[in-house]
């Protein structure tokens, strides 16, 4: 494979994640189909497909969750399966659709995460980062369903995590919500932190990424800046580029 | 910045047990049923039948109250914990995806279900001295005449019923269904080892295996311990075996997602 579709672009920095030859099956539908990728320390990489185009899984075996039927995956050098230990305190994670101990407030399930790292984030910040401030006594179970999704977003950066995994990040969002997401990444991509932000959304990733990798039918089409990604397919749009390299529309997300 | 990471590995101290351990407790307290069940029935039927059973002197020194009433009712509030609450709880936190999420952080998911096993632990002691304290202030209770015996009995059959309760947890598909099985078992449990009336009611052959069983075989225990009799090696022998079951059948059977 040629450096272009998997290096870690034109900036030359070292990678953070370096997957390689990753393959999942569940049964007999393969998942994920000898991906291979990198990501540069400080990145921010947008991962763009369809419904089942193995952007979950991938990431998934990026974290650790799921054990890669073959190829590999080393995250700050560390194996994220046998570096279990390591790599959590590195790594922070929002999972699609996680759910938290229902009966325990914002401001008590931000102390109990906080709990688990060695220099956590305070919580004032992080209800900031996700404007929860006014939400803090109120039980999980009764926020809505955007405002559970911001509260898991600030518990994927309690631990001040160097690399950080956002699936869907703004999905279900409403735009206020959203634009503030979208700040809080850039804020990540100042202090230097190396983003994973799987996506539906054209805006959000044309505008926070450095570079996206498109997927389709678990495999990695191609991986560029979204300029290039343009450019390349002679497209005016990102939406328009997506269709002319996978020969799919990309819907909106669910 | 350095691209390999090569912090040393700092597992969550005692802050994160102990806070762990109190959002355990809030979530237990905040569950209204899962509370108010293993102390409110006991003591139902305690107080239901406790001035009856008191007249009746069963051996010397000792009524029915110690030889019946209170085993059956310390061995109702380990069972509805142990067999009804804790999986019904592990069963939310697997299917909602509570434990995937704990388990990209550096606790492990392992360390909620001891939490829950704490705060479970605690709730029993708060059933034990609420209906031991009725039984005592209330009815006049004679204290246990082997006071270790009796408390070594009932750790091993609290161990007993988590480890049924373990079993429930690895083979219920849902929250709900961990709850029907549950019921099912405790109640199957209970009305074998005489929960509705005593062994003498049961037919023989159901009577035998209901105290083979760990629910029958905690009741006579701890009765046996209480009144200062010889405990039944069988009825030990059921509860370890119990046990060493439910630890094997949870460790190959229980998933964490």
């Amino acid at each position: 494979m040629s450096s272009d579709t998997n290096g870690s672009g034109g900036s030359g920095r070292p990678p953070a994640i370096e997957a390689e030859g990753l393959v999942k099956r569940y049964g007999d539908k393969v998942a994920v189909d000898g991906l291979s990728l990198r990501v540069g320390a400080g990145e921010v990489l947008g991962i763009l497909g369809t419904n089942g185009a193995g952007k979950t899984t991938t990431v998934e075996m990026i974290a650790g969750l799921r054990r890669p039927d073959r190829g590999s995956v080393r995250l700050l050098g560390l194996d994220p399966r046998r570096d279990r230990a390591r790599v959590r305190q590195v790594l922070g994670v929002q999972l699609q659709a996680a759910y938290l101990h229902g009966a325990l407030t914002v401001a008590e399930l931000l102390d109990l995460y906080r709990s688990f790292y060695p220099d956590p984030r305070p919580a004032a910040e992080l209800l900031d980062l996700v404007g929860l401030e006014e939400q803090r006594r109120v039980r999980f179970e009764k926020l809505s369903g955007g405002q559970q999704q911001r509260l898991s977003i600030a518990l994927a950066l309690v631990g001040r995590p160097r690399v950080v995994i956002l699936d869907e990040l703004t999905t279900g969002l409403d735009p206020r919500a959203r634009r503030r997401m979208w700040g809080t990444v850039e804020r990540l991509r100042d202090e230097g932190v190396t983003v994973v932000l799987v996506s539906h959304a054209m805006e959000e990733v044309e505008r926070l990424c450095d570079r996206v990798a498109l997927l389709d039918a678990g495999r990695l089409v191609a991986v560029d800046t979204p300029g290039a990604l343009t450019a390349r397919a002679g497209a005016e749009t990102l939406d328009d580029a997506f269709v002319a390299l996978t020969g799919k529309q990309l819907e909106a997300a669910e | 910045m350095s691209t390999t990471a090569t912090a040393v590995v700092r597992r969550p101290g005692p802050r994160a047990w102990l806070n762990l351990v109190v959002c355990e407790a809030k979530m237990v307290a905040r569950d209204t049923a899962g509370l108010v069940v293993p102390l409110g029935l006991p003591l139902l039927i305690l107080l239901t039948s406790a001035q009856a059973a008191g007249d009746q002197e069963v051996v010397a020194g000792f009524s029915a109250l110690e030889a019946y009433v209170l085993p059956l009712v310390l061995t109702m509030v380990i069972a509805t914990i142990g067999v009804i609450n804790m999986p019904s709880f592990l069963a939310y936190y697997r299917r909602s995806g509570i434990l995937r999420r704990l388990s990209v952080t550096p606790a492990s998911p392992a360390m909620v279900l001891v939490a829950q096993v704490v705060v479970s632990v605690l709730q029993t002691v708060l059933g034990l001295a609420l209906a031991v304290g009725v039984a005592f202030l209330g009815f006049g209770a004679s204290p246990p005449a082997h006071l270790a015996t009796t408390l070594g009995v009932y750790a091993l059959a609290m161990a007993a019923m988590y480890a049924v309760g373990m079993i429930v947890a690895a083979v219920a598909p849902t929250p709900n269904s961990a709850v029907a099985i549950g019921l099912v078992g405790f109640f199957a449990l209970g009305a074998l080892g005489g929960m509705f009336g005593g062994p003498g009611s049961l037919p023989e052959p159901l009577a035998a295996l209901g105290e083979r069983l760990p629910f029958g075989a905690a009741v006579q225990a701890l009765a046996a311990a209480w009144v200062g009799a010889p405990v039944e090696a069988a009825h030990l022998v059921s509860l370890g075996v119990t046990v060493v079951v439910g630890s094997v059948t949870a460790g190959l059977l229980f998933r964490w997602d």
